[in-house]
């Protein structure tokens, strides 16, 4: 082993040069430990490369010698994740810092693994973008590090978490061999890798390079600060405000001590005589973001707050936030040591839990400070203690677990954003049922048989046996639709037609952004789709005003595998990273890997209102350059994004004139309803339509709930709401509607997901039509004249022997079916 | 094994350590602002890394200290206090100061080039030898050009003695001369008509009394940027009292390990500005002897303030419009150890017509570091050359900046841009100069 060592170090070094391997002392000694205070043991060496073709290849050099590698970025992790076992390679991508140019129109950038979280927004920043995940450790993590964990961050209420903004992923597996996810495209169907290994702690595979999602600034923001008497009351108040329609982009709490803490280690004037203090910021267009905080703080002082203000100007804010995101490090400066706790619940058991808390501090008398992204149902507790103090340690950490076995008690998890790592192992068993750890068990041992890549992390360490002592058992799946609407989720059987809960949620101001009821058969939430169906393919036709897929709103499943195993993935928190995203594996395998039973989702506050316009150009320019009447489409969708003010679900239908250069176009938005906002939206629109020649003719606005009605006033074409078979097609990230080669005459464009629907037929628009045909712009077809199209091949460097490995670990005996791809070896 | 003398810490020295250690939780948001970390990647260069090392020698002194690579890791730090100045649990910078300097001070290992010797070191005191390593550094420069053509900081790059050469040509800090080489070269950049060069005005009366306190590098190395200084903070309304006696504040004695002699060079500070008459403060040029008086703690007869927050609070007259864009760089003794930020900026915004550009990585150290650049000639030049891309990329016409040993590795980093770079002033002259441009227009 000592000589098989020596020889990995002597490759190493030939392939990296003297300065990238570290094999001092001191590099032994730093690179065993990272933020969590953990430590295991002794790395046998530290490899720094500089160019990202050699990361698979000390994977596999390691591979070839048998020795562990553990990746790591900065060691910001919380749960020891980056903490190797003794005798590993570390991986530092430190000095993989390169980013690509952004791609503004599309959004998205191409960034290293070693890129600074902040370093990407502030690369970002001169196109009026940012990236959206912004953990309080943003300043010093990474990339790599921020989708290995499944980084989530204060803004990630209205934006997402780490995984919402990935498109695509460049990684290595544990043989060292380069592998991609694939295209990055909205609407990625298909077996979900990138899902997968966003949230995998490193322990399935590498990333070399990630495609990522950028988001536009908002044009306006608005911070209150407001202080509670009572941290229940301050709790208690979040659900209050998101079911008043109120979707703040962040929702914080700091409870009395970590106030106590940030005061002191930063003196920015926050109120220590308050239980609670809350940070809500609310951001879109300039009016609606003024009437939203009016209305903000309406309802938090009526739900208890003692005081509300605004935070003055913008350095203000800065400052406020600073505070804030280095609450946690302030910690330091008032215990030794301390547990940090990444418990998350559901929005309405948020009080119940802050009173557990209480108790659980008392019962074992410790100290216990709290920030909470309240609005994610997510809490760090931190519990106080001083390791050379006798029993401390274990009086903190048997606190810690009182807390964690409180919080899966009121249907939480025990981990929202930091990962289980070396750290949260033993309490994985008491959410997980052996069935789904058995799962997890197999899909780490398809992508790492010999488990070499970060061995001993995220997983149970327990062997799983079919009903194993230890595991929870398989909670009970509903019988029939539930909504729990304190804490903005809906749990119904996957049988469960769509339009009937979007009705109820509708009638209670939220809704599933996915499109509205009501519209004739062949409309994405007609009749026949049920919530299992919506799952399974993600996008089945056009829907009015939708803005999002289910990938975007799940959170639980329950679900038999092929060979009849029931397991129950998730839990209906908006924030989970314990154990792998098998959620997000099961959205748009089309029913390939398991049988949906039921599933949980997540409601949003409906948008208040609905615009739409109809605009045309008359026949006097006779044009029959149909490419250009598609680029003026997409210049005026282009323009109602650009605002940055949340406003989403855009839609535009487009008819034009056989050769006479008739057009007529319709245009559809929803979003929080003020006066300005409309003529706002309108001014926008004004410029592109001029440039192509539009003119507007009618312009109506609905309350949301009614979005419908404005079919008929606008003149809505009746192909647009009953074309009896539609095509689907997803263009490549990048293209705009003037990049289709043969527009069709007919078609709706939807923004978000970009999907472009037409009732033509798809012959026209195939793959094979020549180098500038489809093949260039299109990255899927998901339906082609009616008939809905089998998940496509990825492309060449996704792995499809390890897509057929994962189907097996899930269906053993192939009975779900699927493209052959999937299911037959490529050789043999 | 060798005796390591500095590492017999005495019990309350080391309990004192131990509780400074004890605040870090290791959370890692030092990393970005810790220059030599920046550079290289290498966790064992960071702050926590650092930390993490002197828990190590506390727990087993000789064991740890007879590794190179601990000792490396520990002498690469430069001082620059940005590690403190962002560290959310007030890790107090002294702790590494104490280990770094016990790292220093035991048997350097045979890996850590140590180029420039002591007595070279503590002659960066004396004024007039400063005046002849200004001068020979140019002729050096004269001489690298002639031998290596306009490309010679390329074209020495790899080259060892050569290499070295060129640094320490290089990175000496220059400015204008004559006030009118330095306004034809701001009137150039400013694509306007040439402004009549003359001495600004000055008030019928000074309305605060200070001590003026020199820098021995500003007034050796760029005397008449610090003459002109001066001259400003005369029209700003202050009547500059130079004691008889002042001295080198003894920070460079305390860095080259001679604590004896700072602790004379203080006394004679302190006893030149004795009990400090009716000025109101200190007003410091050099941000680094910023730091050494403000050091001096309550031995000090009068506050001691930087000359750039003199001015931003000083009533003073307008200054004239200078239409240009200027990225200001930050020196570390400023930023991070006088917590001067604000202070420029505002100077700057009240120039009529100037836009302000803030540089990506505003906090990380250009590696000057004062003498740790010739100690650490790869990683300061990589630093400079980093630093000077970034200042360049803000598409700047000028870059300013309040302190001479970042003006010269500014500069030097500048150079060897490719393509077009920005020059690099004096903060001082910049403000001089929309003073000059009040006055006349
Ligand atoms: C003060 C503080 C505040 C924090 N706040 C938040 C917060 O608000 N939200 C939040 O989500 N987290 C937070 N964290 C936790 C932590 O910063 C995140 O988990 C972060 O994503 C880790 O990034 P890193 O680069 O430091 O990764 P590391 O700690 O180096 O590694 C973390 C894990 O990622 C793996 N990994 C790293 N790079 C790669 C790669 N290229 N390929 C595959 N695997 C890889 C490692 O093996 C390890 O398992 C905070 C931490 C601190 C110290
Ligand atoms: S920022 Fe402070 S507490 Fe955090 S690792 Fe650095 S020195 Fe330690
Ligand atoms: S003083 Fe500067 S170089 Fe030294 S550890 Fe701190 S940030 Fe890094």
């Amino acid at each position: 082993m000592a000589e098989a060592g020596e020889d990995l170090l002597a490759a190493l070094r030939g392939l990296l040069g003297p300065a990238g391997l570290l094999t001092g002392r001191a590099a032994l000694s730093v690179y065993a430990r990272d933020a969590s205070h953990l430590a295991w043991g002794r790395p046998l060496a530290v490899a720094l490369p500089s160019r990202e073709a050699d990361v698979a290849r000390i994977v596999a050099l390691c591979a070839a010698a048998g020795v562990p590698v553990v990746a790591r970025g900065a060691g910001t992790g919380l749960s020891g994740g980056a903490v190797p076992p003794p005798g590993a390679l570390v991986l530092g991508t430190a000095r993989l810092t390169d980013l690509g140019p952004v791609d503004a129109d599309a959004g998205a950038v191409r960034a290293q693994p070693g890129v600074l979280n902040a370093a990407l927004t502030r690369h970002a920043a001169p196109f009026g973008l940012h990236f959206a995940p912004d953990p309080s450790s943003q300043a010093a993590s990474t990339i790599g590090g921020n989708i290995a964990e499944n980084a989530g961050g204060p803004h990630c209420l209205r934006l997402g978490v780490t995984s919402h903004h990935l498109r695509a992923l460049d990684w290595c597996d544990a043989h060292g061999r380069d592998w991609t996810t694939g295209e990055p495209v909205a609407v990625a169907r298909g077996i979900d890798l990138r899902g997968l290994l966003c949230g995998s702690e490193g322990t399935l595979g590498v990333v070399t390079a990630a495609w990522l999602q950028l988001t536009p600034e908002p044009g306006a923001v608005e911070t209150l600060l407001a202080e509670f008497p009572s941290l229940e009351e301050a709790t208690s108040s979040v659900a209050t405000l998101l079911r008043a329609g109120l979707l703040p982009v962040a929702v914080e709490i700091i409870d009395r001590p970590m106030a106590l803490t940030v005061e002191e280690a930063f003196g920015f004037g926050l109120p220590t005589d308050v239980e609670a203090v809350m940070i809500v910021e609310l951001a879109g267009a300039a009016d609606a973001v003024t009437t939203q905080a009016a209305a903000t703080a309406g309802v938090l002082r009526r739900a208890g707050a003692r005081a509300v203000r605004k935070a003055g100007d913008a350095e203000e804010r800065l400052a406020l936030w600073q505070c804030r995101k280095r609450a946690f490090g302030a910690v330091g400066r008032l215990s030794p040591n301390y547990v940090s706790m990444d418990v998350v619940v559901p929005l309405g058991q948020l009080s119940g839990l802050v009173r557990e808390i209480q108790q659980v501090r008392e019962r074992f008398d410790v100290k216990i400070a709290t920030a909470f992204h309240a609005g994610d149902g997510n809490l760090h507790p931190a519990v106080h203690y001083d390791e050379r103090r006798e029993g401390d340690a274990e009086r903190a950490h048997a606190a810690a677990d009182a807390i964690i076995r409180a919080a899966l008690r009121r249907g939480g998890s025990v981990t929202g954003e930091h990962g289980v790592g070396l750290e949260k192992l033993h309490a994985l068993p008491w959410q997980l049922d052996a069935a789904t750890a058995g799962l997890l068990r197999a899909v780490k041992d398809t992508f790492d048989p010999r488990g070499l890549l970060n061995p001993g992390k995220a997983l149970p360490s327990a062997p799983v046996r079919e009903g194993a002592e230890g595991y929870a058992p398989l909670p009970a799946a509903p019988t029939g639709p539930v909504f729990t609407w304190d804490s903005l989720t809906v749990c119904a059987p996957a049988s469960t037609p769509l339009a009937g809960i979007q009705e109820q949620a509708l009638a209670h101001g939220l809704w599933l952004p996915l499109g509205l009821p009501g519209q004739a058969a062949g409309w994405g939430l007609d009749a026949g789709l049920t919530a299992g169906r919506a799952v399974d393919r993600l996008l089945t036709g056009p829907s009015w005003l939708a803005r999002a897929t289910a990938r975007d709103l799940l959170l639980e499943v329950w679900a038999t595998t092929g060979d009849g195993r029931p397991f129950h993935a998730g839990a209906p928190v908006f924030k989970n990273v314990a154990g792998y995203d098998l959620v997000r594996l099961l959205c748009g395998a089309d029913g390939r890997l398991a049988r949906l039973q039921a599933l949980t989702m997540q409601l949003r506050p409906a948008p208040a209102a609905a615009w739409g316009w109809r605009l045309e150009r008359m026949a006097e320019a006779p044009d029959s350059a149909s490419p250009a009447a598609a680029v003026a489409v997409g210049a005026l969708l282009k323009a109602l994004t650009s605002g940055g003010d949340g406003l989403a679900g855009h839609q535009a239908i487009m008819e034009r004139g056989q050769e006479d250069g008739w057009l007529s176009v319709v245009l559809l938005a929803a979003g929080p309803d003020s006066g300005t906002s409309a003529v706002e939206l309108r001014q926008r629109l004004e410029a592109p339509a001029r440039a192509a020649g539009l003119r507007f003719v009618v312009a109506e606005r609905r309350p949301f709930a009614r979005a419908t009605e404005l079919a008929p006033a606008l003149g809505v074409p009746a192909w647009a709401l009953s074309a009896d078979s539609w095509t689907a097609l997803q263009p490549r990230p990048g293209r705009g509607a003037g990049a289709l080669p043969p527009v069709p005459r007919r078609l709706i464009w939807q923004d978000a997901p970009r999907v472009v629907w037409t009732p033509e037929s798809s012959a026209p628009l195939s793959p094979s039509s020549g180098p500038r045909g489809a093949a260039a712009w299109l990255a899927d077809r998901i339906v082609a004249d009616g008939v809905e199209q089998p998940l496509p091949q990825p492309d060449g460097g996704v792995p499809c022997h390890l897509l057929r490995s994962l189907k097996r670990c899930f269906d053993p005996d192939l009975v779900l079916g699927g493209p052959v791809w999937l299911t037959e070896d490529a050789d043999g | 094994m060798a005796e390591h003398p500095a590492w017999s810490w005495s019990d309350h020295e080391r309990a004192r350590l131990d509780v400074l250690l004890r605040h870090c939780i290791q959370c890692g948001l030092c990393l970005p602002a810790c220059a030599t970390w920046v550079a290289t990647g290498d966790e064992t260069m960071s702050p926590r890394g650092r930390l993490l090392l002197v828990g190590e020698l506390l727990a087993d002194p000789t064991a740890s200290i007879s590794e190179p690579s601990v000792r490396t890791a520990l002498d690469t730090c430069i001082g620059c206090q940005a590690c403190s100045a962002v560290c959310p649990s007030g890790v107090p910078f002294a702790l590494l100061e104490t280990a770094v300097e016990a790292a220093r001070a035991s048997t350097p290992p045979p890996d850590v080039p140590r180029p420039v010797p002591l007595p070279v070191l503590l002659r960066l005191e004396d004024r007039t030898w400063l005046r002849a390593l200004a001068w020979s550094s140019a002729r050096g420069r004269d001489l690298l050009r002639l031998a290596f053509g306009p490309h010679w900081r390329r074209r020495v790059q790899g080259r060892r003695l050569w290499g070295i050469c060129a640094r320490l040509a290089g990175s000496v800090p220059r400015a204008p001369r004559s006030d009118r080489e330095l306004v034809a070269c701001l009137d150039g950049l400013a694509k306007g008509p040439s402004t009549p060069v003359g001495r600004l005005e000055r008030p019928a009366r000074p309305r605060e009394s200070v001590v003026w306190f020199a820098g021995c590098a500003n007034e050796g190395l760029l005397p008449d940027s610090s003459r002109r200084l001066r001259e400003l903070l005369v029209w700003a309304g202050a009547g500059l009292v130079e004691p008889a006696g002042n001295t080198c504040c003894g920070a460079l004695a305390a860095h080259a390990g001679q604590p004896r002699r700072a602790a004379a060079l203080q006394n004679a500070n302190l006893a030149a500005w004795g009990t400090g008459g009716d000025a109101a403060a200190i007003v410091t040029e050099a941000s680094g002897c910023g730091v050494a008086v403000r050091g001096y703690g309550d031995r000090l007869p009068l506050p001691q303030i930087d000359a750039m927050v003199w001015l931003a609070g000083a009533e003073r007259p307008a200054f004239g419009r200078v239409p240009l864009k200027v990225a200001l760089h930050d020196p570390c003794h400023a930023r991070h150890a006088q917590g001067i930020v604000r202070e420029p900026r505002a100077l700057l915004r009240a120039i009529p017509g100037l836009i302000l550009l803030e540089p990506d990585e505003p906090d990380v150290c250009c590696g000057s570091g004062g003498l740790w650049s010739l100690s650490h000639g790869d990683l300061s030049a990589t630093l400079g050359a980093r630093k000077a891309r970034l200042l360049a990329a803000t598409g700047a016409d000028l870059v300013v900046t309040a302190n001479a040993g970042c003006l010269g590795q500014i500069a030097d980093g500048l150079a060897v841009l490719p393509g077009e770079a920005p020059p690099v002033l004096p903060l001082g002259d910049l403000l001089w100069y929309a003073a000059l441009r009040a006055v006349r227009s």
